[in-house]
């Protein structure tokens, strides 16, 4: 055979292999939401006997890959001045090892040595399986005492500890109003209470964004089927219940854009606050405006991406050309919190910061190379996704509480402007504490801070 | 090739099947949603689906995986046989001495279940094979090669799809043990695919690749 022959062959094998690769798909419930089988009643008995496994099981993952305790940082409170930040490094080692000896190894050491600690994984859903929205103890008890809405679900509970997920009711800051400062009153906005709160602070579009924002529509779990776990029949969920105050409440959710069920990843909610600024919008799905996003979420957050069920259940799908832009105008005052040692370029104002803060600023843009992608002067953004490349560090595929753990890919550069107010961190919450995201850039980006270094880099990322 | 003797050390140690965990072991199979759990499923006490039963999902699972498992081995022989590249060779070798293992244990699991398990290859891993039988040299390694990439892409699909949706906690079990090697044995095939087309490229005189443009 001649040399031209033997490489132009093999291209005609790969194409007679690509058509006969059409043949025995997986079953059409790997991509579409399969309908129940069971009546509700059923469903319920069956979830709430399996509830306490679940939650062990998840308890037990918790403290396998945490330290818990309550080690809040001395005086120092997120800006509404009512929750302490946990400090320490809260991911645990596995035997053995420091994070010294840790990060003096390649990726390659630590994935065969199986070294990577457990709280640098991926972070599995409280019951992947099923997935869907679980709102935290807090939102739930103010949205029944206000609205007299009920967010519990039956066959799941929230699994982080409230001392790591953001104040309750989270302070909200206006672009339109920086004078105000808080203008929350200290409370959780709700259909029952925004008009009284806001009249005369917001402008008549912005009202009635804000109205449709906090309006409950149909959710996957949280509707009037036989398909959902709320043990009533649901006006459903709002914009709000997990955006709490325009912030977060550490709501989390399954991604809608990857399946099948066990491979997708979890979602921390991310914070409204600063998203004028930004580009890019989303994890993974990167939508190109906040009307764009305002738009899609009652398909994607509510109903995981599958429009079919969507349709079931009752969507409500917000009118493009007149509700989904008072909807983003209201979502695009949302000022970050104040950040009095900041000066307009975003850099430390050396009269005002501490010496440990200036040299973890230093860090920030030398060293450490955080800079490079969160740029203090665009709100420590580049509007660019990046792909951290963790698998690196572990044998990807193994199950965890149901989830498989795969490589994230590419993943939206995410703010660190008020970083103090939102944990948990990374997309989908697996880290606790800033000290956890120092230890992890540490290792993913092989940076060998020394101790003193890692330490004025927590102390300057509280300043943001 | 020290690369590939690391993966398969590792593929090994994970088709030793683990004791059967505590409820709250990670890496134990995980409770599914009861809403699409068939009427008349029994249950044990602790309200999961009883042991030795099958839904839907474990059923098309059981069909695809033996099927697959089945190609696997037999491709791998043939391979082993006909393959000209030392890389082809080994991986071939391989697949067919862990693919071996897992049919062992999966067949076991479904035994026990009483569902009698396809026995031959299906009419799409039979055209595969026929094909495979009839090319040789480059053409039949680089054949071998895209087909085992399909193959594992595909499998590894369907044993997350059995990891979520199926009810048989040791159908699912064997599934999560699996998909770590599926995935390494995918990332093997992959490099060496990559290599070839190095090679191909580098074996086109000069004068051949100008023309080529
Ligand atoms: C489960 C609770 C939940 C609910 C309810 C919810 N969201 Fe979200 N939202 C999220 C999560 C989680 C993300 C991050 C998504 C991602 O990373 O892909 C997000 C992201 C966003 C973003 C993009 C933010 C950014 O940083 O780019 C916007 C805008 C948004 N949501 C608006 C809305 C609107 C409007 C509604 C109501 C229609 C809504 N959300 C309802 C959880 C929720
Ligand atoms: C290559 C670009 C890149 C560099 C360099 C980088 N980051 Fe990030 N950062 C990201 C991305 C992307 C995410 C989101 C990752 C995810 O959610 O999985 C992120 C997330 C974070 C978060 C969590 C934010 C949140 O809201 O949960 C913190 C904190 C953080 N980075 C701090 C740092 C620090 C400190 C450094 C330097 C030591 C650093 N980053 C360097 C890209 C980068």
């Amino acid at each position: 055979m001649s040399k031209r022959l033997r490489v132009a062959l093999p291209l005609a094998g790969a194409g007679l292999l690509a058509v006969a690769a059409l043949a025995d798909p997986l079953p059409p419930d790997a991509t579409y939401r399969p309908l129940p089988t069971l009546p509700l009643d059923a469903v319920k008995a069956l979830d709430e006997a399996q509830k306490p496994q679940v939650m062990q099981r998840q308890q037990a993952l918790f403290e396998r890959r945490y330290d818990l305790s309550n080690r809040p940082i001395a005086n120092f409170m997120m800006s509404g001045g009512r929750k302490p930040v946990q400090g320490g490094v809260r991911v645990k080692l596995p035997a053995g090892v420091t994070w010294d000896s840790l990060s003096a190894m390649g990726p390659n050491e630590i994935r065969e040595r199986g070294l990577l600690p457990a709280g640098f994984m991926p972070l599995p859903h409280v019951k992947q399986a099923t997935g869907g929205q679980v709102f935290p103890n807090q939102e739930i008890d103010e949205v029944g005492r206000q609205e007299l809405r009920n967010l519990r679900r039956f066959d799941v509970d929230f699994d982080l500890s409230d001392r790591f997920t953001p104040e309750f009711p989270p302070p909200i800051f206006l672009t339109t109003h920086p004078e105000l400062g808080d203008v929350s009153h200290g409370q959780l906005l709700t259909i029952k209470n925004y008009y009284q709160l806001m009249v005369g602070l917001l402008t008549p579009v912005q009202m009635e964004g804000m109205r449709l924002l906090l309006t409950p529509f149909p959710q996957e779990e949280f509707n009037q089927t036989e398909d959902r776990k709320s043990a009533d029949q649901s006006l459903g969920v709002t914009c709000l219940d997990c955006h709490a105050n325009f912030h977060t409440n550490a709501a989390f959710h399954l991604t809608p854009d990857i399946r099948p069920q066990a491979a997708r990843f979890r979602l921390d909610t991310v914070s409204l606050r600063g998203m004028f600024n930004q580009q890019i919008h989303g994890s993974k799905r990167s939508l190109r405006s906040v009307e764009d996003f305002t738009q899609f979420e009652q398909r994607t957050a509510y109903f995981n991406g599958d429009h079919v069920s969507a349709q079931r259940k009752g969507v409500n799908l917000p009118d493009r050309f007149d509700q989904v832009p008072m909807m983003a105008q209201m979502q695009n005052i949302i000022d970050f919190p104040p950040a009095p040692k900041l000066d307009p370029m975003g850099r430390l104002d050396p009269s005002k910061a501490t010496q440990q803060e200036l040299a973890g600023e230093q860090v920030f843009l030398g060293k450490g190379q955080c800079g490079q992608c969160h740029a203090p002067q665009t709100s420590f953004l580049d509007n660019n996704m990046h792909d951290l490349k963790l698998e690196r560090f572990y044998n990807m595929g193994q199950t965890v509480n149901g989830q498989v753990a795969l490589p994230d890919g590419a993943i939206k550069t995410l703010t660190l402007r008020g970083i103090k107010d939102s944990p948990p961190y990374l997309h989908d919450g697996r880290l606790l504490t800033l000290a956890d995201t120092v230890e992890f850039f540490n290792l993913v980006l092989s940076l060998k801070l020394t101790q003193e270094e890692k330490d004025s880099l927590v102390a300057y990322m509280l300043t943001l | 090739m020290i690369r590939f003797v690391a993966f398969a050390s590792l593929a090994i140690a994970l088709l030793v099947p683990p004791a059967f965990g505590q409820t709250t072991d990670p890496a134990s199979p995980a409770p599914g949603n009861p809403g699409g759990m068939l009427p008349g499923t029994k249950q044990s006490a602790s309200s999961v689906p009883a042991p030795r039963q099958t839904n839907p999902p474990d059923q098309a699972f059981i069909h695809s995986a033996t099927v697959g498992g089945l190609a696997e081995v037999e491709l791998g022989k043939l391979a082993a046989q006909k393959a000209t590249g030392r890389a082809v060779k080994e991986f071939a070798q391989q697949m067919s001495r862990d693919h071996s293992a897992a049919n062992d244990r999966l067949s076991t699991i479904v035994k026990a279940v009483g569902i009698a398990p396809p026995e031959r290859l299906d009419e799409e891993h039979k055209a595969m094979q026929v094909r495979l039988q009839q090319s040789d040299g480059a053409q039949f390694d680089h054949s071998y090669i895209q087909g085992q990439i399909i193959e594992h892409q595909k499998t590894a699909q369907l044993l997350e799809y059995e990891i979520g949706s199926g009810e048989n906690a040791e159908l699912k079990d064997f599934a999560s043990d699996l998909l770590p090697t599926v995935l390494g044995h995918l990332r093997m095939a992959q490099a060496i695919a990559a290599e070839m087309a190095q090679q191909a490229q580098a074996e086109v005189p000069p004068t051949n690749r100008e023309k080529r443009k």
